[in-house]
């Protein structure tokens, strides 16, 4: 299986990258995690200020999977920013279709992620990897990406949104305990 | 301590880049920041940002010993969770050393909690050096969780030679 195209989502491909990042949270055994819908993702990737970028990889009908589809694999990111170096680029999911894999549809990807971080002058691109999925760290590592919770000691942190409401009652507290201060 | 906490402009651009400074001569790595006073301003404040700012600011009589009433700040931007949907994620946090113990810091994150609420979304990420002991004990107590340390996932980066190898497709 040769052929296939890479290109950027549009609106009726919702339902097609939502089931991918389904498939991708059940892989990595979370998929009670995922809360998006396709609302979700309607409006948030392709109004005026999108949050989210997306490429899909689309087969001819004649190569779709088992289950009958033609989007097989996809890759969602958005721009990001370091104040010591600029622009960069933050890879949210990488995912291709299991029956797809070993055609160089992922590396074909990656190379066009790379481009478009090139292209808009980021300096870096950057993404999270469990550390128990070998398979992908070596994938990457293979690459020239190197690890920067192991490296520099960076924790990635999460507070969502029951507790930052309480993080704001805290902090609301504390500062009506301080002198004179306003928000504005 | 009397401040102020209010959205930063293309005129704070200076002081911000100070600070910018200030933070890595500290950690002794000021040679690593590329970023001068004109990319912030382009890169912050045109019609597409790339991040936006906050900074706390002090009166006129409480200034610091070089005379700057900027004395803090913090920088943000939007993301996206595949699980979840919108994100808000902090990257810098800063307080000059004689201002800090003044609450300044929890009143920059509260404000950047309020503006991605506002904006929609269910979380706030940030990273911690594994060092910052006092940090890391401050957000547990929180109810922030490590996903580093809890899940396993790790930051990766790939850059200068390494991307562009891949973007010439070199695998």
């Amino acid at each position: 299986m040769a052929s296939f195209i890479l290109r950027k989502a549009e609106p009726k491909d919702v339902s097609d990258i939502l089931r991918l990042i389904k498939e991708l949270a059940k892989f990595e055994e979370m998929e009670d995690q995922v809360i998006l819908t396709e609302k979700d993702l309607l409006e948030d990737g392709f109004g005026d200020h999108p949050f989210y970028h997306c490429i899909v990889a689309d087969v001819p009908k004649q190569h779709q999977s088992a289950d009958s589809h033609v989007i097989i694999g996809f890759a969602m990111y958005y721009f990001t920013y370091d104040p010591w170096i600029g622009k960069l680029l933050y890879l949210e999911d990488f995912y291709v279709m299991k029956e797809f894999r070993g055609f160089g549809i992922g590396s074909e990807i990656l190379k066009k992620l790379s481009q478009t971080a090139v292209r808009t002058r980021c300096s870096s691109m950057h993404f999270i990897v469990a550390e128990w999925n070998k398979p992908s760290i070596d994938f990457y590592k293979r690459r020239g990406a190197s690890d920067l919770s192991l490296e520099e000691g960076w924790r990635l942190f999460k507070i969502d949104k029951q507790n930052l409401l309480k993080l704001l009652a805290i902090l609301h507290a504390v500062q009506n305990g301080s002198t004179a201060e306003r928000f504005v | 301590m009397e401040f102020t906490i209010r959205a930063a402009t293309l005129e704070d651009c200076k002081d911000i880049s100070r600070m910018i400074l200030e933070l890595a001569e500290y950690e002794k790595v000021s040679d690593q920041v590329k970023i001068a006073q004109r990319d912030l301003e382009q890169d912050g404040f045109s019609k597409n940002p790339f991040f936006h700012g906050i900074i706390a600011e002090v009166p006129e009589h409480l200034k610091s010993k070089e005379g700057h009433t900027k004395v803090g700040y913090s920088l943000y931007f939007y993301t996206y969770s595949s699980w979840k949907g919108r994100a808000v994620y902090m990257e810098d946090l800063y307080v000059m050393p004689e201002f800090r113990g003044k609450c300044i810091g929890k009143a920059l994150m509260s404000k950047v909690s309020q503006l991605g609420l506002a904006a929609g979304c269910s979380q706030l990420n940030f990273t911690v050096l594994d060092w910052n002991k006092s940090s890391l004990d401050f957000y547990l107590k929180q109810g922030c969780w490590d996903v580093t340390s809890d899940l396993g996932y790790h930051c990766m980066r790939c850059e200068g030679d390494a991307l562009e190898h891949l973007a010439q497709g070199d695998l």
